[in-house]
């Protein structure tokens, strides 16, 4: 197409309204975000609770293992009085 | 992508800028008064059984009458109330076991407690605004006055999950209302980088991590379940979001989104219908991204979460939805 349809002249103005809108919409947004948000922080990781140490693997009750303990009646794992009572790492 | 949840999506990276500070010199100013881990409420005598309630201060608390639902059925399980429900929870009858602070605002959490400092209707038109405690609104003086009553007289029987990030103010009325504080550190960031703002507060007072999920609500429902080890947790009035017919300027940010948007100021709010209670509510960036997050939070958890909120937008895979008066039936060694 562009081989048909061809300027013969040259455009004096320089266009950028649609810059300018973009840098208005992330201007908010910058600004939205220092004044919006939460309490508390949230931090992208599988943990409830960390406490000092790296965390073992949580055993479900949906694991091999849990279902088994579970259907035989046995105790599932519980409080550990010194990392916490529910799993930690999720 | 909607304007809302493009602001959402910035927000876990906003909080922490706006947040960190703050919570990290209200963890120094703690300090002399830290005694007690959170994780020797294990030890504590709190509800039967293995169920919980976590109680949030949405807005179906009262329009479901939640509180008075749950002290006629007389309840016996572990309640957990987020600091904003707990005028709300003492006025129903219900002392909650637990209360989780964690906001380090240094004048406006504290009125949760009720502050006898307040003899005059305050500049900041917070709580005249909000929509999670309504009896602020008509009276402002008189319902504080009411609740520094309640909560002297209750305060030594309900024990307070303290964010080592709550203003001193929070801290200091609880100690006169003869709470008992117990301790914990806010996740400020991964534990596992070298530079971890987490790692160095936990280096400096032994305390436990918890991951709050942006809110209050949320970090109850954090030490139900990851600290009590509770395994069953029903949560009522954890709406994050407006009821049909709600007003805009009742909102929380509000006032923030007019300055910033003008007339379009309607655009940031995101409208959800709920498919479990036919209704269609509404919230804002900051309520949208933590019902992502606690929808992603409950989904991996090693427990089961009922909300029984009978409202709000919080619902899918991972929490089941179902009439507070269901749970309590169901409720085994809870009742």
């Amino acid at each position: 197409m562009t081989e048909y349809l061809k300027g013969n002249y040259k455009v004096g103005a320089k266009i950028e309204e649609e810059a300018e809108a973009a840098d208005a919409t992330e201007q908010f947004e910058k600004k939205a975000l220092s004044r919006l948000g939460g309490s508390i922080c949230f931090v992208s990781k599988k943990t409830l609770m960390w406490n000092g140490e790296p965390q073992p693997q949580a055993r479900r009750a949906d694991t091999v293992e849990g279902a088994e303990r579970s259907e035989a009646g046995e105790p599932q794992p519980r409080v550990d009085k010194e990392h916490g009572a529910g799993p930690t790492d999720r | 992508m909607e304007l809302g949840r493009r602001i959402a999506s910035g927000l876990e990276a906003a909080t922490f800028d706006r947040i960190a500070a703050i919570g990290l010199a209200n963890a120094e100013v703690n300090r002399p008064r830290i005694g007690r881990s959170v994780l020797e409420l294990q030890a504590s005598r709190l509800g039967m059984g293995e169920d919980a309630i976590v109680v949030g201060a949405g807005p179906s608390l009262a329009r479901r009458r939640s509180l008075e639902r749950l002290h006629a059925a007389g309840y016996a399980g572990t309640i957990v109330a987020s600091d904003g429900a707990l005028g709300a929870c003492l006025r129903a009858g219900v002392v909650p076991h637990v209360v989780v602070t964690v906001d380090p605002h240094p004048d406006r959490i504290v009125r949760w407690f009720g502050d006898p400092r307040l003899t005059a209707p305050s500049a900041d038109d917070y709580f005249r605004r909000q929509e999670m405690d309504p009896v602020h609104r008509q009276d402002e003086v008189g319902a504080n006055r009411a609740l520094v009553e309640l909560v002297d007289a209750f305060g030594p029987k309900i024990r307070v999950a303290a964010a080592t990030s709550a203003a001193p103010a929070v801290v200091a009325r609880c100690e006169q209302a003869g709470m008992e504080l117990y301790w914990w550190n806010p996740m400020f960031d991964d534990y596992e980088r070298p530079d971890s703002l987490s790692r160095r507060l936990w280096e400096q007072n032994r305390l436990p991590c918890l991951n709050g999920g942006g809110n209050v609500g949320t970090a109850a429902w954090v030490v139900a379940h990851a600290v009590l080890g509770k395994t069953r947790i029903g949560l009522i009035g954890m709406d994050f979001s407006y009821p049909p017919g709600a007003s805009y300027e009742k909102t929380q940010y509000y006032p923030e989104l007019v300055a910033m948007l003008g007339d379009r100021f309607a655009d940031a709010y995101t409208h959800v219908a709920n498919p479990h209670i036919g209704e269609t509510w509404f919230c804002d960036p900051a309520y949208i991204w933590f019902r992502d997050v606690f929808l992603g939070m409950a989904g991996e958890a090693d427990c089961e979460t009922v909300n029984c909120t009978e409202g709000g937008i919080l619902f899918g895979e991972g929490i089941a939805f179902t009439a507070l008066d269901e749970f309590l039936t169901r409720g085994g060694g809870g009742r």
